[in-house]
C-alpha cells in the first residue's frame, strides 16, 4: 500500500488536486446560480373587478364627447382668435389711418393756424408799426422788420394762391380725363352696338337655316324637363313610398334574425341603437343610446347589429343612409 | 365687419348643429331563439396539470347544457390564444363567434392552482371579464363551474347555477332488498356522494336556506320521521316524530322553522309549522281533507300547499298568521299538486295531469295566472327550481326507469340527467 502510494504519489496528488478544483468550481457555480433568483412569476394584470361594458361605453363616450368638445372649443378658440387678430389688424389699420388723418389734419390745421397767426401778427404788427410810425419815426428798423413780415405774409398768400391754381388745374385735368373716358365709352358702346347689329343681321340671315335646329332644341328641352320632373317624382316616391318601406323591412328582417334575445328582453323593453354603416352595408359601429333593458339586453342588441353585417342594400341607392336608428321592442 | 359677422354665424352653426341621425327607424320586435356562439379555447397548462383537469371542457359542457350557448368544436379552432392580447378578433369573427373565453391553469406550488381567464366580445372587441380563481386540485371542478357561472351571467344577464348542487333519492335493488340512498351531487351530476342510506324508504329532501343542512323523511323506525342532517359532519337530529304522519318538510326563508304535514289522531292530515329551536308546532290548516306538500313564500308570510278539500288535489295559499282562510289558486284540470315557488316568487311550478299523464306546469303569479305546461313526459313529477330560477329539475321515467330531467323555466330547453344505476327520484336543487 505504502509502496503503491509512494510509486503513484505524484499522479495521486494531481488527481486529488484536480478533484478539489472541480468540486470547488461546481460549488461556486451552484452558489452563483442560487444567488441568481428566478424572476418571480408575474401574475397577469387581471382585474379582480368586473368591467361593465356599460360603464366602459359611457366612459369612452364621455371621453369622445370631451375630446369633441375640446376640439370644437379649440376650433372656436382658433377661429375667434383669428377673427380677433383680423379685427385687431383692422382696428390697427383704422387706427393708423385715423392717426395719419389726424396727423394730416393737424398738419393742415397747423399750417392754417400758422398762416392765420402770421396774418394776425402781421396785422397787429402793421398796426403797431403805423402807431409807432405815427408816434416815433425813429423806430425804422422795426418798421423794416414789419415790412419783412408783411413780405413773408405776402409770400405765403402768394403760395396759397399758387396752390389753389394748381388744384384748379388738377380739377380741370381730371374733368378732361372724365370727358375722355366718356368719349371712349361712347365710342365703345357705338362699336358694340354696331357689332350687335351685325350679329343680329347674321342671326337673321341664319334664322331660316336654324329653324329646324331650334325645333330640335325645343324638343330636347322639353324632354329634359320631363326627365327632371320624373326624377323629382322618383326621389319623393323613394323617400316616402313603398321602396323605403321595403328597405326598412329588409333591414328589420336581417337584424331580427340576428338577435339572440336574453331572458330579460321581455315585453316592455324599448331600446334605441345608433348604427353606422358604409356603402356595401358593412356595420362600422353600433351603440345603444336609450334603453330600459339591462346590460345583457344592450349587449345582445349591439351584437345583433354586428351579426347582421353586411346590412342589406337598399332597393334604391338614393335610400342609403350612413347612420340608422334602430328601435328594438320585443313583443311577447 | 361683414366678414366677422359671417364668421361668427358659421361658428354658431358648427357648434349648435346637433349630430343628425337619419330618421329611418327600424323596429325589431322579435328575436331569434338561438344559442349564442362562443369559442372556449383550451386553457394553457403545464403537462401534469393538463393531464389532471380540463377547465375549458367543463366550462364548455356547462354552457352547452344550458342550451343558451353553442361552443365551437376544438378541431375548428385555427389558433389557441391564452391571453386577450393574443386574440385575432377578425379570425374569430369570421368563424362566427360572438364571444371568446381564453385562460390558463397555473400551478402555484403543492396542490394549488390559479385559473386565470378572460372573456371578450368578439364583435366589438370589448373585454367583459378578467378574473383569477385559486383552487386546490379537488376544487378545480367547482372553480371551473364558477367560471361558467360568471360567463353565463355576463352574457345572459342571469346568475349562473352551475356551481350549485342537487339532492335526490336513489333506489337500488328490488324488493324485498331495496336500498334507499339520500344523495348530493354537483348540478351537472358529477361528484355524487351518499348522505344517508337505509333499507327503509327515504323521502322529501329539502335544503336549508344556507345550503348546510338537509331535512328529509326517513321510515327507518317503521314510522315516518323528519330528520335534519348537517352535510359537513353528517351529524343529524330527529326533529319530528309525532304519532301518525310526519312528512313533506320545507324550510322557512329564515331557516328557523319547518313547515310540514302532521296528522291528527283520526288520521286527518294538516299543515303545521315547527319551530326548530323550541319544537313548538303551530297548526296552519284545519280541514277534513288532506292538506300536504307545503312551501314557503319568499317573505315567509304565506304557505302554498296541496289539498283535496274540493275533491281532487288543487293548490292553495294560506297566510301563516292564525285564522287565515286558504285561497284556491289552480282551477285548470282535475289534478294540480306539489307546488314549488320560483326564487323570486313570480312563478309557481307544480305537477298537473293532462291527457292522463303527469307533467310539469308553471303558473304566472304576477300577471293573469297563465298556466304553461312545460314537459311532454308521462310521469314528470317533483319539480324543483334552480336557485337562479332559469331551470326546473324534476323526476321523470325513461323506459320504466326513474331519471332526473331539466326544463328551462320558459319550457324552451329540455334535458335529461341519466344515472348509471338504479332509480332516481325527488330531486331538490340547492340554494346558491
Amino acid at each position: 500500500m505504502q509502496a503503491f502510494l509512494r510509486e503513484y504519489s505524484r499522479p495521486l496528488a494531481l488527481s486529488v488536486l484536480l478533484h478539489g478544483v472541480l468540486l470547488g468550481s461546481m460549488l461556486l457555480v451552484t452558489f452563483i446560480s442560487s444567488q441568481q433568483h428566478l424572476p418571480p412569476v408575474q401574475p397577469l394584470p387581471i382585474d379582480a373587478v368586473v368591467v361593465d361594458s356599460k360603464v366602459l361605453h359611457a366612459a369612452q363616450r364621455a371621453q369622445t364627447e370631451r375630446a369633441e368638445q375640446e376640439a370644437a372649443r379649440a376650433r372656436a378658440d382658433a377661429e375667434a382668435k383669428s377673427a380677433a387678430a383680423q379685427a385687431d389688424a383692422d382696428a390697427r389699420a383704422a387706427e393708423e389711418a385715423k392717426t395719419a388723418a389726424a396727423k394730416q389734419a393737424e398738419a393742415e390745421a397747423n399750417a392754417a393756424n400758422q398762416a392765420k397767426a402770421a396774418e394776425a401778427e402781421d396785422a397787429a404788427k402793421a398796426a403797431a408799426a403805423e402807431q409807432q410810425k405815427a408816434a416815433q419815426a425813429q423806430r425804422r428798423s422795426e418798421a423794416d422788420k414789419a415790412a419783412a413780415a408783411t413780405q413773408a405774409a405776402l409770400d405765403a398768400r402768394r403760395a396759397a394762391e399758387a396752390r389753389k391754381a394748381l388744384e384748379a388745374s388738377q380739377a380741370a385735368a381730371s374733368r378732361a380725363a372724365e370727358a375722355k373716358q366718356a368719349a371712349e365709352a361712347k365710342q365703345a358702346a357705338e362699336a358694340k352696338q354696331a357689332a350687335e347689329a351685325k350679329q343680329a343681321a347674321d342671326a337673321k340671315q341664319a334664322a331660316d337655316a336654324k329653324r329646324a335646329a331650334e325645333e330640335h332644341a325645343k324638343q330636347d328641352r322639353e324632354a329634359e324637363l320631363r326627365r327632371q320632373l320624373a326624377d323629382e317624382e322618383h326621389t319623393s316616391a323613394v323617400e316616402s313610398g313603398p321602396l323605403r318601406d321595403r328597405y326598412i323591412s329588409l333591414l328589420r328582417n336581417k337584424i331580427q334574425n340576428a338577435w339572440i334575445k336574453p331572458p330579460s328582453a321581455t315585453a316592455g323593453v324599448d331600446c334605441l341603437v345608433q348604427v353606422t354603416q358604409v356603402p356595401g352595408g358593412e356595420v362600422t359601429g353600433a351603440r345603444v343610446t336609450q334603453c330600459n333593458g339591462d346590460a345583457a339586453v344592450r349587449q345582445s342588441i349591439e351584437n345583433a347589429v354586428y351579426r347582421a353585417s353586411p346590412l342589406p342594400d337598399p332597393p334604391d341607392p338614393a335610400l342609403f343612409e350612413r347612420n340608422l336608428s334602430l328601435r328594438f321592442r320585443p313583443n311577447e | 365687419m361683414n366678414r366677422q359677422l359671417a364668421l361668427m354665424a358659421l361658428i354658431g352653426l358648427v357648434m349648435f348643429c346637433p349630430r343628425t341621425w337619419a330618421e329611418l327607424v327600424v323596429e325589431v320586435t322579435k328575436g331569434q331563439d338561438d344559442a349564442i356562439p362562443i369559442a372556449i379555447v383550451p386553457f394553457s397548462s403545464p403537462e401534469e396539470a393538463a393531464a389532471s383537469f380540463d377547465v375549458a371542457q367543463l366550462v364548455s359542457d356547462d354552457l352547452a347544457r344550458s342550451a343558451r350557448f353553442k361552443s365551437m368544436a376544438r378541431k375548428d379552432m385555427i389558433d389557441q390564444p391564452h391571453t386577450g392580447a393574443k386574440i385575432g378578433f377578425d379570425d374569430w369573427r369570421r368563424l362566427s363567434n360572438d364571444y371568446i373565453l381564453v385562460g390558463q391553469l397555473q400551478p402555484q406550488g403543492a396542490d394549488r392552482y390559479n385559473i386565470v381567464f378572460e372573456l371578450y366580445n368578439v364583435l366589438n372587441r370589448q373585454r367583459l371579464l378578467g378574473y383569477q380563481i385559486s383552487a386546490n386540485k379537488a376544487g378545480l371542478r367547482l372553480a371551473s363551474h364558477q367560471v361558467a357561472d360568471m360567463v353565463f351571467e355576463k352574457i345572459i344577464g342571469v346568475r349562473g347555477a352551475f356551481a350549485t348542487r342537487i339532492a335526490y333519492i336513489s333506489v337500488l335493488g328490488h324488493l324485498p332488498s331495496k336500498t334507499y340512498q339520500l344523495m348530493v351531487a354537483d348540478a351537472d351530476g358529477a361528484n355524487p356522494r351518499v348522505v344517508m342510506q337505509s333499507n327503509e324508504p327515504l323521502m322529501s329532501p329539502a335544503w336549508s336556506p344556507d345550503g348546510q343542512n338537509l331535512a328529509y323523511v326517513s321510515f327507518e323506525g317503521r314510522l315516518p320521521t323528519v330528520y335534519v342532517q348537517l352535510l359537513k359532519t353528517g351529524e343529524r337530529h330527529r326533529v319530528s316524530a309525532r304519532a301518525g304522519v310526519n312528512q313533506a318538510p320545507a324550510w322557512s326563508p329564515d331557516g328557523r322553522k319547518l313547515a310540514l304535514t302532521l296528522s291528527t289522531r283520526e288520521g286527518n292530515l294538516d299543515i303545521y309549522t315547527l319551530d326548530l329551536a323550541t319544537q313548538a308546532a303551530t297548526r296552519i290548516t284545519d280541514d277534513p281533507g288532506i292538506d300536504t306538500e307545503p312551501q314557503w313564500s319568499k317573505d315567509g308570510q304565506s304557505l302554498y300547499f296541496t289539498s283535496d278539500r274540493a275533491g281532487g288535489p288543487q293548490i292553495y295559499r294560506v297566510g301563516v298568521q292564525p285564522g287565515d282562510k286558504p285561497r284556491r289558486l289552480t282551477f285548470q284540470g282535475s289534478y294540480n299538486a306539489r307546488p314549488r315557488l320560483s326564487p323570486d316568487d313570480s312563478q309557481l311550478a307544480f305537477v298537473t295531469q293532462e291527457d292522463g299523464a303527469y307533467r310539469i306546469a308553471t303558473m304566472d303569479l304576477r300577471g293573469r295566472g297563465d298556466v304553461l305546461v312545460l314537459t311532454r313526459g308521462h310521469f314528470d313529477v317533483s319539480p324543483s327550481y334552480a336557485p337562479n330560477g332559469a331551470e326546473i329539475i324534476y323526476a321523470s321515467r325513461d323506459r320504466g326507469r326513474g331519471v332526473l330531467a331539466l326544463v328551462s323555466a320558459d319550457g324552451r330547453v329540455q334535458e335529461r340527467l341519466v344515472s348509471s344505476e338504479g332509480e332516481v327520484q325527488e330531486p331538490a336543487w340547492s340554494p346558491f
